[in-house]
């Protein structure tokens, strides 16, 4: 890295000597007609841009590298910290999350190049000041005052043009943002004729978006303008003070070149130090984000008890109270299956981040096999409570590689997942997070993963939603089958699966109200029946 | 799955053409200015050279210094004002077209048939409207001023070279076949390293996306390590891609360092040449090679910018290639609907291969609510379709109001009968404007009396900000039974006779499911409804029931008429139910599942 930079720097040096170069070339080869100078002022150039060239394609490579490196790191780092097993506070959604974890991992390691550049551009200045110092000390003076005033001037509109550059990308952004959802719907919008109203959206947009555009280049042709017009200025200024100065002969013509060419030249690196000033700005502000993702703490606490007491029951809330839970008692025996109905889906799924240990927040005692929740080491948990979601997760690989374990019940268990029908299309390529597969085969291939996994405590939610009423019975039946021995928790309002359950607990308003059979209950009481009839 | 058109470069051209030369007038102050910018530019090189000139010829007084001063001075005044006011007009031209562009391309994307639709790959039509514009519109806001404003200078100062003495101008030419090299050197070597590039961005961004989506899972099946590896495989392969794609770049940019020397040589040398034997001055040679080295930077970035250009121009062909789909062709006008009622005669259909509807004719009267049944496979969705209008059978016809669809065209068709699908999309923005979709004028009094029909009102009230709450993608998320029932209010706002609805409800839940039949009750009520019955508590309120098999109608009418005719039906409903035959089929008894 510090290399690099030292060649940058070295490369925009001898960006500044071009125009010297150029200068000398004319006053003592050019001007004096004279072949050895004529030689030596073309070997002197090729020696220039040798360096020129080779001092940027090295340097430019090692700080390139570098920043490369820096930023593979930080990601990693920060899918390290947003994967822990323990849950992030973050309070972000998974889009911010994917931009912090690319876009802004990114711009943090931009620092490196603001640096580089940075570094290059005061050198280049300090080569160009020391030029025009020999030349001449007062015209040398002017120019090195001159030059970062006009850059300065010309940068007064870059705050603006920041802004309204900003506003034209955001609208730019909502604009396409809007022509993907409007296509995404295009079905839904057809059958109701919705087509024309949503082209009339999407061109309200796209109008709002050229104003906000237009605003935008407005102001940078300004700025262009300005930085034309001023530098051209300064560059007339120069003319007239060093040609009067060559006039009275105090300096060459070749310095007069020189000097001219060093003014047109300065400006560039003065720009580079803003620019590299901006850079700074963004990174600073993406790595705000990216430090907030990595300081953040863990969701719950773990302890560090690593195993739990076989004899005491596997699942035990005592008076918990979560959201919309109040006081709910319940307790799994080993071998035991239970279905839970909740009237509220909310309750469902306040029990569910109970049971899953992903809260701290809950009042009254859960413990697994005897040991309070949150003494259990992260993995001891892990590995004792399985919770499958209901909507299912699956990643990129295959059907297979998605099931996670190999196993010789493989197809008996997907059979009795109700997914036998998947049994063939093991091997097909999975891409895009699976979405490719219906509702329905997504549900299954969730169950049969859950199955295959044989924790002994396995906890589902909704797990047939997607799934007709044949296959239903057939997955409810298979299940209660595989998982006969073991301790299974499952939150449906499925009478298929709430009949092959030992007993059915009913929450209404964060409370259990009944306790009981399925049968029993689905012929005694009136809501139950209302709500398990499909 | 067919991939969608891409325009050729002349077709892509023709667009473009087209489209500027609707503002005739701004396209043409727009390149006269623009031009007149970049020529104030080549004053002060050669006033330079003739500032030297001056100087070094005996006898010259300070009115060659005032000269100078006032010929540069009043170029750059002049060039500022143009170029401002030039990037300006161009933008407003180039910005104006794309715009328009975009909204037509949309509007075509909107517009396509609905056989064309099914045939296209989605995901190639959301990037050509979301990726492909966004594209395009950062090139020409960001790389579109600066290429223009190079090239013009480029091509003036050559000119200017010339108008120096054509020898110098010659001299300088030297310079153009070692950039041209350069850029084929380049170019080819790169492309194939920019796409893998981009491929590894995309696997990156997948392989954490989906690490972060399913969180979750992750951490319930201790997948950590693996995704972290998965993540840590994809970031490391984009990233030696970055470095390896630069490393190219960096020798191109070498090449460009030597053609820069070659042409900067090649004049100082030339014009040492022609000074000495007395053809050009001093101060001729002085401002060439000024003129050169004011051209590095411009290129510089022509050369530079290359590869965002070219992968502008790829994506405006794509654009252009939309445009060159199938229309709905509009039938010439005729006589509306007379009616709200449907009539299928004698129709078949299939999608390249078997028949999937066979012979099926069916009629509804004005305000009818007709439910169809049959198993997964049956052909009800397909029956629902063409019944809407949205497909066109193989065989047969379908009448709306007694008039063939065909005749009636899209536009009117669709506000005759309209279709809710199994597709559930909740548009992005407030719910308000999801639900006004459906009718662009609907007051919020409307939106929200659509609401309260739907009985969605309630939790609406409830949601952050009422009716102004952001929905969709990035805003709140509604549940399954929610965006069902905003679905069931834009079918209430946009109110037409007929419905045609084919909507999945199993995702609600039970309780859920309930709520959405009375939504769905309420919403078509007044309607003549055509209704595929995913869960028979739906086909039990119709007033008439027609069961399908294979595409074939086998049965029909009444939900008690066709439990005591014990057909096919009956079974269908002891078999979902759980009820053993004999016994009563009221749906307040229901039988346990694990009998």
């Amino acid at each position: 890295m510090v290399r690099g930079v030292l060649l940058l720097s070295l490369h925009q040096a001898t960006e500044a000597a071009v125009p010297v170069t150029i200068g000398i070339f004319v006053d003592k080869a050019v001007a004096t007609g004279d072949v050895r100078p004529l030689i030596w002022c073309v070997v002197m150039l090729f020696a220039l841009f040798a360096v020129l060239s080779n001092a940027w394609k090295l340097g430019a490579r090692q700080v390139m590298r570098a920043i490369e490196w820096e930023t593979h790191e930080l990601r990693l780092e920060i899918a390290r910290r947003v994967l822990d097993p323990r849950g992030q506070r973050t309070g972000l959604r998974s889009g911010e999350l994917l931009s912090i974890a690319t876009s802004d991992a990114e711009k943090t390691a931009l620092v490196m190049r603001a640096v580089s550049i940075g570094a290059a551009a005061s050198t280049a200045l300090i080569v160009s000041s020391v030029s025009l110092l020999l030349v001449d000390v007062p015209l040398g003076i002017g120019v090195l005052i001159g030059v970062p005033l006009l850059v300065l001037g010309i940068q007064a509109l870059s705050p603006l043009l920041t802004r309204r550059t900003s506003t034209q990308q955001e609208a730019v952004a909502q604009t396409t943002a809007l022509a993907t959802d409007l296509v995404g719907g295009l079905r839904t919008l057809r059958g109701i004729g919705a087509q024309h109203n949503a082209a009339a959206r999407y061109r309200q947009s796209s109008q709002t978006t050229l104003r906000a555009t237009l605003r935008a280049v407005s102001t940078a042709g300004l700025q262009d303008g300005v930085s034309t017009a001023l530098s051209g200025l300064l560059l007339a200024a120069v003319a007239g003070v060093s040609g009067w100065f060559a006039l009275n002969g105090r300096i060459s013509i070749g310095e007069l070149i020189a000097v001219v060419g060093l003014a047109q030249f300065i400006a560039e690196p003065v720009g580079t130090l803003g620019y590299a000033s901006q850079v700074l700005a963004t990174a600073r502000a993406s790595a705000g984000r990216v430090a907030a993702v990595l300081s953040s703490s863990p969701l719950v606490e773990t302890g560090t008890a690593i195993t739990v007491d076989p004899l005491q029951p596997l699942l035990a809330l005592e008076a918990v109270s979560y959201k919309t839970l109040s006081n709910v008692d319940l307790t799994l025996r080993a071998g035991e299956s239970v279905g839970v109905l909740c009237y509220d889906p909310r309750d469902a799924d306040a029990l569910l981040t109970v049971v899953g240990g992903r809260t701290s927040e809950h009042t009254g005692s859960v413990r697994v096999g005897g040991v309070p929740i949150d003494e259990l080491d992260i993995d001891a948990l892990r590995n004792t409570v399985l919770l499958e979601q209901h909507d299912t997760d699956l990643f990129e690989g295959t059907l297979r590689s998605n099931l996670l374990v190999e196993s010789p019940s493989l197809e008996r268990v997907m059979t009795a997942a109700g997914a036998a029908d998947l049994i063939d299309e093991l091997d097909r390529p999975l891409a895009d997070r699976g979405q490719v597969l219906s509702g329905g085969q997504r549900q299954r291939l969730g169950l049969a993963r859950a199955l295959l996994a044989e924790p002994p405590l396995l906890v589902l939610h909704d797990p047939s939603t997607a799934v007709d009423a044949v296959t239903e019975e057939l997955l409810a039946e298979g299940m209660a089958e595989v998982r006969s021995g073991l301790t299974t928790l499952v939150l449906t309002s499925s009478p298929a699966l709430l009949g092959k359950m030992d007993r059915v607990i009913v929450l209404a308003d964060g409370v259990v109200v009944t306790e009981g059979i399925h049968a029993e209950l689905a012929e005694s009481d009136a809501t139950y029946q209302e709500a398990v009839l499909r | 799955m067919n991939l969608l058109p891409i325009a050729g470069p002349r077709a892509t051209w023709a667009l473009l053409w087209s489209e500027i030369r609707k503002l005739p007038g701004l396209s043409i102050i727009a390149a006269i200015v623009i031009t007149g910018g970049s020529a104030a530019g080549l004053v002060a090189p050669w006033a330079l050279g003739a500032l030297v000139d001056d100087v070094s010829s005996a006898g010259a007084d300070n009115s060659v210094i005032v000269k100078a001063v006032l010929l540069i001075g009043g170029a750059a005044v002049l060039a500022g004002l143009l170029t401002a006011l030039g990037v300006m007009l161009v933008a407003r031209v180039g910005e104006t077209v794309l715009a328009r562009i975009r909204e037509k391309v949309l509007d075509r994307a909107l517009q396509l048939p609905a056989p064309v639709l099914d045939k296209v790959r989605t995901g190639d039509l959301l990037s050509r409207v979301g990726d492909d514009v966004a594209t395009v519109a950062t090139a020409l806001t960001d790389i579109g001023p600066t290429l223009l404003g190079a090239a013009l200078t480029i091509i003036l100062t050559a000119a200017g070279l010339f108008a120096l003495d054509w020898r110098l101008g010659l001299a300088g030419l030297l310079a153009v076949p070692m950039y041209l090299l350069a850029l084929r050197w380049y170019l080819p070597r790169s492309a194939p390293f920019y796409r893998q590039e981009r491929i590894a961005m995309g696997e990156r961004s997948e392989a954490i996306i989906a690490s972060l989506r399913g969180s979750a899972t992750v951490r319930a099946y201790r997948l950590e390590d693996v995704q972290l590896a998965k993540i840590d495989a994809t970031s490391a392969t984009a990233r030696d891609l970055s470095i390896k794609v630069f490393k190219i770049f960096s020798f191109f940019s070498s090449r460009i360092n030597h053609a820069e020397f070659t042409g900067l040589t090649a004049i100082l040398v030339a014009g040492f040449f022609l000074v000495r034997g007395d053809l050009v001055t001093i101060g001729a040679v002085t401002a060439a090679a000024l003129y050169f080295h004011r051209l590095f930077n411009p290129i510089g970035a022509v050369l530079m910018l290359f590869d965002e250009a070219q992968t502008a121009a790829a994506g405006l062909a794509r654009l252009a290639g939309v445009l060159e789909m199938e229309q709905i062709s509009s039938p010439p006008p005729g006589p509306g609907p007379a009616d709200a009622s449907i009539e299928l005669v004698g129709i078949g259909h299939a999608y390249d291969g078997p028949l999937v509807v066979d012979g099926v004719s069916l009629r509804l009267e004005p305000g009818e609510r007709v439910a169809l049944v049959g198993a997964s496979g049956a052909g009800k969705t397909t029956l629902a379709a063409l019944a809407a209008g949205v497909l066109t059978p193989t065989a047969g016809v379908v009448r709306l109001g007694g008039v063939d669809v065909q005749a009636l065209g899209e536009d009117r068709t669709r506000s005759q009968v309209a279709l809710l699908s199994q597709e559930v999309h909740v548009f992005s923005g407030t719910l308000a404007d999801d639900v006004r979709l459906a009718r662009l004028d609907a007051t919020d009094d409307e939106v929200a009396a659509a609401l309260e029909r739907v009985g969605a009102l309630a939790w609406v009230r409830a949601l952050p900000d009422g009716l102004a709450t952001v929905v969709g993608e990035e805003g709140h998320q509604l549940t399954g039974a929610q965006s069902q029932q905003l679905a069931f209010a834009r079918l209430v706002l946009a109110d037409p006779p007929v419905a045609v609805l084919d909507e999945a409800t199993a995702e609600a839940g039970s309780a859920g499911a309930r709520e959405l039949e009375r939504a769905s009750v309420a919403a078509t009520e007044g309607r003549t409804t055509l209704i595929v019955a995913h869960r028979l508590t739906q086909a039990q309120q119709a007033d008439r029931i027609v069961v399908l098999d294979q595409g074939r109608v086998v049965e029909s009418g009444t939900h008690d008429g066709l439990l005591a005719a014990g057909g096919r039906y009956a079974l269908l409903w002891r078999s979902w139910t759980g009820f053993k035959p004999g016994e009563p089929g009221g749906r307040t008894t229901p039988a346990s599942a694990s009998t």
